[in-house]
């Protein structure tokens, strides 16, 4: 549902002479989400409690649950700072670069669950997230990849996974920057959005049609066309336009000669032979895409897309959705804030961290997912925290890291620390290839829940009791209630309601001949449901 | 072991259950496990009523339909087999299919197809879709369609279950819900025929198995108070069937039939399949797809099509025999469909190669009009002369034999997506 445009210019009102620009992102954050949840005179969930916080935090920034170390030290410290010193601890730390990497490599290839171009292109992005490169820096790297270099090899991925389909390959490339899909007017002017065109898709494309597969290497052809014909009238070639409007003098728009055929077979030839790629053009329409869409007037699209895109991976849903259909006719909920936003990303060189910690260090994203009336708030008004799926690498690993004896954690100095995290993370990666990734709209399949109540795997991985688990600590507890309480600890970063425990004792008592199995079981129900399931 | 937890939670469950309430009213325990679902006069009438189901006969590889449905006797390119006269007026098909032929009248056919894709991994696609992904949109197919449509909440069986033993051409024609997302998946049957994940481990007792389901439903029962989401949902709503399909393991054995019954559908792999398929939707299963390659004859394409082709007979005749006795015809549609046909021309290795120009498909049951032919080929089967049908008219036409309207929407974000491309239209003389 849209918010009525009422709201938006409630909250507008509200706003004049509240928010400035040289306040910090979350009270920028706060201020407008603010303004516009009291406009539409609408109570906000409550702040979460420091055990839900420090969880979703360490969820949403390194990808996995934190440990009952983890959550103690945060829930006890009464630093006013604890926060603050939290996400930076978080955002520093590798797990900051694997998870985020994770995120964005299933944000550029989303049909093979991120997997599409092989393993390289991950390894090109948890590099990048590591260094800490800036989202225009990746962009480029992505767009303009020198294969001559060896740690650039998997950013080439994006591009030569596409090279097949130069319509998939335009599209996917307005997607994934730009925040908008084009395809729908690659055959005719889209019929309900006015901003594109088949002016904008063969413009578009334009740019990327001369890139192709010399032999495996990514090439480049210094000239080219992209020719479109509508659904009436002669065929046309496009001039290079931006999604802007922006077009771009091209003395290169030509088809290729015979001649020059046979000259790139050769090229490719060698190229093959060589391992090679062949020379860059004099004119790369490529890097003129990269150029345009970067200047002064044009790289809001860029600029709106990383925002939105980065607020729906932290609060569940974007300020537009869905997040390839920015344009004029799907408004976003919030498009101060979003203006707001974008503009303070672009003047910071479009730094991740610095507007993923303006995100979470915001009172709107640490609100409560906690909403107890019937009526929910408009999502779009961002009042209640959403649920938000687990991926799959989220999933395995907090099992994993629920299934360990959290003494294992204990007193380890922050490397040793991180590499045993590091371990479990791979040590679930085959698991989690069995898990389906979150999207939009995501349901759960039965196949899923078979998995987990039938599947030996879910038993040998997660659920053993030897050593350095979890289960192998309370097997030799004889206090049962200390038992199930740690184990609800381990899996849940709180106690256990009396109701809880009552139930849990309960149920390890009735299997007296068989202790170890009824934790097993224990254990299994804990991690099977809901609250283990999604960040909240 | 007396759990307070537990206490009034299968009274909730067996009333939101529909039909299945009146398996708990006359005294059936409310879990289904143990449950003989086709035994059941009540359950099975509940079905009958309303849910339409699918059978399809995956010929993967695309088979001939100069040897099926379309024969050509006499034509350069018509091959060796007569053509047979089916209790159909006018209506010949090939002499390999001599049991079919005296069922057209239960059958309607469709001779005009042209899907203008001769490539397995995309023909594949387009064929179990209707349609082309889009760049960014990946299309349900079929089975998870009709497993949306027709399949429920709480169902205690699969939504879309779908067989495809042999390894040819398995990897083009993978089931997908694409943006209907895991929860209409299918449920894959590759190796054997038994589901993974469906029976319990020997390593759990079946009171811990049943139990710890139940700790695990009052673990989240705080939870979700106060929350809403569609995924959270769907969570409760996987967990909550999966005793009912571990339940529906029976389904999948077909020695719960009569020597007779087995026999009837023959010793075939593909048989056999029919006939879980068979038992499948009668319990309820929204779509089964039963998945037979490799007919891909570039080479030897006769003696291919001489061995495959009878099997597809007796089986297909043997399916719509056995749900038409059990009257279930009505309500559960067998489509006969592959990724393309096959070339009128016979090339140097007496085979025949891709062709999507001009080819065949069958529906019979459900809404379909038995005894109708649409579309029309010249006389060698190059081309399509008369009543030429498109991948989407197609898939628009099944949908509506199935009581579906081709033209609803289903929603990606707030972009309407119609079940099939805009402007396509269901044949209506091939709808009952």
């Amino acid at each position: 549902m849209l918010l009525r445009p009422a709201y938006a210019l409630a909250a507008l009102a509200a706003l004049s002479g509240s928010a400035r620009a040289d306040d910090p992102l979350h009270t920028l954050i706060d201020q407008h989400v603010g303004a516009a949840i009291k406009s539409a005179g609408v109570t906000p969930a409550p702040q979460a409690d420091d055990a839900t916080l420090v969880r979703r935090l360490t969820l949403d920034l390194v990808g996995r649950i934190p440990t009952t170390t983890e959550v103690d030290a945060y829930v006890k410290s009464d630093d006013a700072n604890k926060r603050a010193t939290l996400v930076d601890r978080l955002i520093a730390s590798p797990g900051f670069a694997r998870h985020q990497a994770a995120q964005f490599e299933v944000m550029l290839n989303p049909d093979g669950g991120g997997r599409r171009g092989g393993a390289a292109l991950g390894e090109y992005l948890r590099g990048a997230m590591t260094a800490g490169k800036s989202w225009d820096r990746v962009y480029r790297e992505l767009m303009l990849p020198d294969e001559s270099d060896a740690t650039m090899k998997g950013a080439a991925d994006f591009l030569k996974a596409r090279l097949a389909d130069p319509d998939k390959l335009t599209n996917d490339v307005s997607v994934s920057f730009f925040g908008v899909n084009v395809s729908c007017a690659q055959c005719h002017d889209h019929p309900l959005v006015k901003d594109w065109t088949q002016d904008h898709f063969y413009g578009m494309k334009a740019f990327l049609v001369r890139t192709y597969d010399a032999g495996g290497m990514l090439a480049e052809r210094g000239f080219g066309l992209a020719k479109h014909k509508a659904n009436k009238g002669p065929e046309k070639v496009a001039p290079m336009m931006f999604l802007t409007g922006t077009k771009l003098d091209d003395p290169t728009a030509r088809e290729m000669t015979k001649e020059e055929q046979k000259k790139e077979k050769e090229l490719v030839e060698a190229s093959k032979k060589e391992k090679k790629a062949p020379p860059p053009p004099a004119f790369s329409a490529r890097a003129r895409l990269v150029e345009v869409s970067l200047k002064d007037g044009n790289a809001d699209f860029f600029a709106r897309s990383i925002v939105n895109r980065m607020w729906h991976r932290f609060l569940g849903s974007g300020f537009v959705n869905p997040l390839d259909q920015m344009h004029s006719e799907n408004p976003p909920s919030h498009p101060e804030l979003l203006a707001a936003l974008a503009k303070d990303t672009a003047a910071h060189g479009y730094d991740l961290k610095r507007l993923v910690s303006g995100i979470v260090m915001s009172q709107t994203y640490s609100r409560s997912s906690h909403y107890p009336t019937e009526a929910t708030p408009d999502r779009r008004l961002f009042a209640v925290a959403a649920l938000k799926p687990f991926t799959p690498l989220q999933l395995s690993t907090s099992l994993k890291i629920a299934a360990a004896d959290p003494a294992q954690f204990e007193g380890k100095k922050a490397a040793e620390f991180e590499k045993l995290v590091e371990q479990m993370e791979g040590g679930g990666r085959g698991f989690a290839s069995l898990i389906a990734q979150p999207t939009d709209n995501f349901q759960v399949g039965v196949g899923e829940a078979l998995l987990f109540s039938n599947g030996d795997r879910v038993t040998r991985e997660f659920l053993t009791d030897g050593g350095n688990t979890v289960l192998g600590r309370v097997k030799a507890m004889t206090d049962k209630k200390a038992a199930v309480a740690l184990l609800v600890r381990t899996a849940y970063g709180r106690a256990p309601t009396d109701a809880e425990s009552t139930a849990l004792v309960a149920y390890v008592e009735g299997r007296a001949d068989r202790p170890a199995e009824a934790y097993r079981q224990v254990l299994w129900a804990l991690v099977t449901a809901p609250e283990f399931r999604f960040v909240y | 072991m007396p759990s307070p937890f537990f206490c009034g939670s299968d009274a909730h469950r067996v009333s939101r259950r529909g039909f299945f309430g009146a398996a708990a009213a006359a005294g059936v325990a409310a879990d289904m496990t143990g449950l003989n679902v086709l035994g059941s006069p009540a359950l099975a009438s509940e079905l009958r009523r309303g849910q339409k189901r699918v059978i399809l006969l995956w010929l993967a590889g695309g088979s001939s339909q100069l040897e099926t449905f379309d024969p050509k006797p006499g034509a350069p390119t018509g091959g060796p087999f007569r053509a047979i006269q089916t209790d159909v007026p006018g209506l010949q098909i090939s002499e390999l299919m001599p049991k079919m032929a005296t069922r057209m009248k239960d059958v309607c056919l469709i001779r005009g197809l042209n899907t203008r894709n001769g490539d397995h991994g995309s023909g594949a696609k387009l064929m179990m879709r209707g349609r082309r992904d889009e760049p960014s949109l990946r299309y349900p197919d079929l089975g998870a369609v009709v497993a949306r449509e027709m399949g429920r909440a709480d169902s205690q069986v699969p939504d879309y279950v779908t067989f495809y033993t042999q390894t040819e051409g398995r990897s083009f024609a993978p089931g997908d819900s694409g943006f209907l997302g895991a929860r209409y998946a299918p449920m894959e049957l590759t190796t054997n025929n038994t589901p993974e994940f469906i029976r319990r481990l020997d390593s759990i007792t079946e009171t811990d198995h049943r139990e710890r389901a139940e700790l695990r439903n009052m673990l989240g029962r705080d939870f979700v108070r106060g929350r809403t989401s569609d995924a959270l949902g769907s969570h409760a709503e996987a967990y909550g069937r999966v005793r009912g399909i571990m339940g529906s393991e029976r389904l999948f054995d077909v020695s719960q039939e009569s020597q007779r019954t087995r026999d009837r559908y023959g010793p075939t792999q593909f048989g056999q399949q029919a006939l879980i398929a068979r038992r499948l939707v009668e319990a309820g299963v929204p779509f089964v797809r039963v998945a037979r390659a490799w007919w891909d004859s570039h080479g030897q394409n006769f003696e291919t099509h001489q061995e495959m082709v009878p099997e597809l007979d007796h089986v297909m005749a043997t399916l719509i025999d056995d749900l038409k006795e059990r009257n279930l015809l009505n309500d559960v549609m067998v489509v006969t469909l592959a990724e393309f046909g096959r070339t009128p021309g016979i090339n140097a290795s007496l085979g025949r190669d891709h062709f999507a120009s001009a080819w065949s498909m069958t529906m019979t049951g459900a809404s379909a009009k038995g005894g109708a032919v649409w579309g029309r080929t010249d006389p060698r089967g190059q081309t399509v002369t008369h009543e030429e049908v498109n991948a989407a008219n197609l898939f628009a036409t099944i949908y509506a034999a199935l009581g579906i309207s081709p033209h609803k929407n289903y929603y990606v974000g707030s972009r309407p997506i119609p079940l099939v491309d805009p402007g396509a239209e269901p044949i209506e003389a091939l709808v009952k």
